[in-house]
């Protein structure tokens, strides 16, 4: 911000001095800043030739050069067909490619900006990146605040041996974006980070389990291996429903396409008349079978190119690193004591399978800090990953506490609220459709038998535990999933009663904590018990709020 | 009682929380009865303008919808102010901020002050009228910030104060 302006970069600068303490104004490095050879007065952490440690600005990779403009010309490539197809059918083709010169000129200088005012360095303690070509910003973070780094490639970075680095400090969507390093740097970079890591904060002893495998020799990253993938976890892939966002994608670009070709309607008409005529339960069968295999086909695609050489590792230094993808290669690397729990999530249509699917909860790592670490996969597969991974090992195993018959009698009125919908909605079609009227009480006991249904099966999956090191908390009805959370990551406690819980005595008990998703609730627990299961996972901290319950505890009936 | 609940466990029951023990300043009755007053004269002369102008037939569900604001008013401004006196509580220990607040749904939320990341306090213009200021201590989870809302202003600027320099003590906030 306070930094006098850079004179414009593009011109061809000549070879750089050697670059001690160099002020942050001259003229920024060109060709190979990684090949440079490190500062002679770099900070004591011995670090390799490539790594951008001193007080000299690095910058992207040249190969951004290229792959920037490829990028905004591929993004911009529809718009420009349709401007040319336009021109061109109006007559004006000479326009056409005029434009089309222009737009992509545009495209091509859009695409190179980020190269050229993006700077970043490390420096005194902090990983410092400078933005911006006329509001120019600096993004610091101390380094000792990293919390994870991941490498992201797509295909057209993986073509050009290029890598996204984003790095997660403690402060949660603050992701510092480096757009893009060449491989091997951003892979320098990572080592560096994370080795910083383990030399600036003192680890507190992580749940206790004694010291990791730490080989001796293992500096470049190897560690202990925790999962590799399997293919015959594939046979899960149909039974996850984490792919409908691409067949959604897939089928409205489809619809597109089918939209923009010119059918004779009446031909259609004749055709769908026939058809109807001959053969409908057929043709609906086939429907079926068609969107089933389709269904099939696009699922297992998209876990192959999601999950391929999928690897978790635990490395020497204390970092959980996850790679995995085969056409964009993602690389996740998190501190493990910012781990601060797991979630195993079972969809119904998984469950019928015995499968599962694996998170971990972190803090200052991407998407709400919960990150996806095992594909669907056998349960008893996210069981014994999850256990290595908080090494604990009966978290995701012990049975769950139940709450109780007020807290299931209040799971299935709960649920009611979809039958009354569902009647109403019966009702006023009866009314308007002039359906015969018996449809109307069939189809409100049907809902209301689905939906106690739905209540009972939420009730089964409720339920807590405490262990030594680990609260867990049990949800959902259709969607079961169990939340582990570390006890020492706990960092407050909400106990909230609505007006219908009150009466009948129950709370949520609320643990919030700064990792994953920022809290974790325990819903309908009777009073004495949530109050009791605060005190147990974080001893003392309660102490002077505790009261027995008997000299006049309200209008809270509390039996048992 | 404190030492059966710690020697007994968590299986033990029939334990609660203790009520935090202030209350918040008696000011903040009339301040969020006018609070109410204001936001409901609005939303009830524009509904009257609707409902006996501008309709050209005062069918039977919009007059339910006008009383059920009539009488969303009647609510806000006469009951729930006082609920919400009755209900809110606040205290400040030297380990840890509790407050409890709501009034359909009651919320008790307690932060270690080892965990405390900012203390904000906040003074609106109605709110400087009535001589009342609310205080929002937050940690490092954005599920958990403890507000306590409406005390006067001289004990919101002791107790921000008091927060401020004991959380500058410690260090760490479970990131």
């Amino acid at each position: 911000m306070t930094e006098p302006s850079l004179p414009p970069p593009q011109g061809k600068p000549a070879d750089l001095p050697p670059p001690q303490g160099q002020p942050a104004d001259l003229p920024p490095p060109q060709g190979q800043p990684y090949d440079l050879p490190p500062p002679p007065d770099a900070p004591p952490p011995p670090a390799p030739a490539a790594v951008p440690v001193g007080e000299q600005w690095r910058q992207l990779d040249p190969r951004m050069l290229f792959l920037g403009p490829a990028r905004t010309l591929l993004s911009l490539a529809v718009p420009m067909l349709v401007a040319v197809f336009g021109f061109g059918q109006g007559g004006g083709s000479q326009m056409a490619v005029r434009f089309a010169g222009l737009f992509a000129t545009l495209a091509v200088l859009f695409g190179l900006i980020p190269w050229f005012t993006t700077r970043y360095r490390v420096t005194s303690g902090q990983l410092q990146v400078r933005r911006g070509l006329l509001n120019r910003t600096v993004l610091t973070a101390p380094l000792d605040r990293v919390r994870s780094v991941d490498l992201e490639a797509g295909v057209l970075h993986r073509v050009l041996g290029l890598a996204k680095v984003r790095i997660g400090t403690g402060v949660d969507d603050t992701r510092i974006e480096l757009d893009s390093l060449g491989r091997d740097a951003a892979a320098e970079l990572r080592r560096y980070l994370l080795r910083r890591i383990e030399q600036t904060v003192t680890r507190p002893a992580a749940a206790g389990v004694g010291p990791e495998a730490t080989g001796p020799a293992e500096e470049a990253g190897e560690g202990t291996e925790l999962a590799r993938i399997d293919w015959s976890w594939l046979r899960y892939a149909p039974f996850s429903l984490s792919s409908l966002a691409v067949v959604a994608g897939v089928g409205g670009v489809g619809s597109q396409v089918l939209g923009d070709v010119d059918v004779d309607e009446t031909v259609v008409q004749d055709a769908w008349g026939w058809l109807t005529a001959q053969a409908v339960p057929l043709l609906v069968l086939a429907a079926v079978l068609l969107v089933l295999l389709a269904w099939v086909v696009v699922s297992t695609l998209n876990y192959v190119l999601q999950w391929w050489r999928l690897r978790l590792v635990r490395e020497p230094g204390g970092t959980l690193r996850l790679t995995r993808g085969l056409l964009t290669t993602r690389s996740t690397t998190v501190e493990e004591t910012r781990v601060r729990g797991a979630r195993v999530v079972e969809p119904l249509l998984l469950r019928l399978v015995h499968g599962a699917e694996l998170f971990t909860l972190a803090t200052g790592v991407g998407s709400g800090g919960t990150t996806r670490v095992l594909p669907p996969c056998p349960w008893t597969v996210t069981r014994d990953v999850g256990h290595t991974v908080l090494r604990s090992d009966r978290a995701l195993s012990v049975p769950l506490v139940r709450h109780g018959p007020r807290a299931r009698t209040r799971q299935v009125i709960q649920t009611l609220d979809g039958a009354v919908l569902v009647t109403a909605a019966l009702a006023v079609a009866t009314w308007f459709l002039d359906w015969p009227w018996p449809v109307v009480p069939a189809g409100a006991a049907v809902a209301l038998l689905l939906s106690v249904g739905v209540g009972l099966l939420a009730y089964r999956n409720l339920g807590h535990e405490l262990t030594e090191d680990h609260l867990i908390a049990g949800s959902g009805a259709l969607n079961r999933s169990r939340t582990v959370l570390e006890r020492g990551g706990i960092i407050g406690w909400v106990v909230r009663q609505t007006f219908f819980q009150r009466r009948r005595g129950l709370a949520t008990l609320v643990a919030t904590t700064a990792a994953g998703p920022e809290q974790v609730e325990i819903r309908d627990l009777p009073l004495p018990q949530a109050v009791a299961l605060a005190d147990a996972a974080t001893p003392g901290l309660l102490d002077e709020w505790l009261l027995p319950a008997g000299d006049g505890a309200g209008r809270g009936r509390h039996r048992s | 009682m404190t030492e059966t609940a710690e020697t007994t466990g968590a299986r033990d029951h029939g334990l609660r929380l203790r009520e935090p023990a202030h209350r918040v300043s008696p000011r903040a009755v009339p301040y969020w009865t006018v609070q109410a007053l204001i936001v409901h004269t609005i939303v009830l002369a524009v509904a009257s303008t609707v409902y006996f102008t501008l309709l050209p037939e005062r069918w039977w569900w919009t007059t339910v919808i006008y009383g059920l604001l009539a009488l969303q008013a009647l609510v806000d401004v006469l009951v729930k102010p006082r609920v919400r006196y009755a209900v809110h509580r606040w205290e400040v220990t030297p380990t840890a901020v509790v407050a409890r607040r709501g009034w359909l749904t009651r919320e008790q939320r307690i932060a270690p002050l080892s965990r405390v990341q900012t203390v904000d306090s906040l003074r609106g213009a109605l709110m400087r009228m009535f001589d009342l200021a609310s205080i929002t201590v937050t940690t490092a989870s954005a599920a958990g910030p403890v507000s306590i809302d409406c005390v006067d202003s001289a004990t919101a600027e002791r107790v921000v104060a008091e927060l401020t320099e004991i959380t500058g003590r410690d260090e760490g906030d479970a990131t």
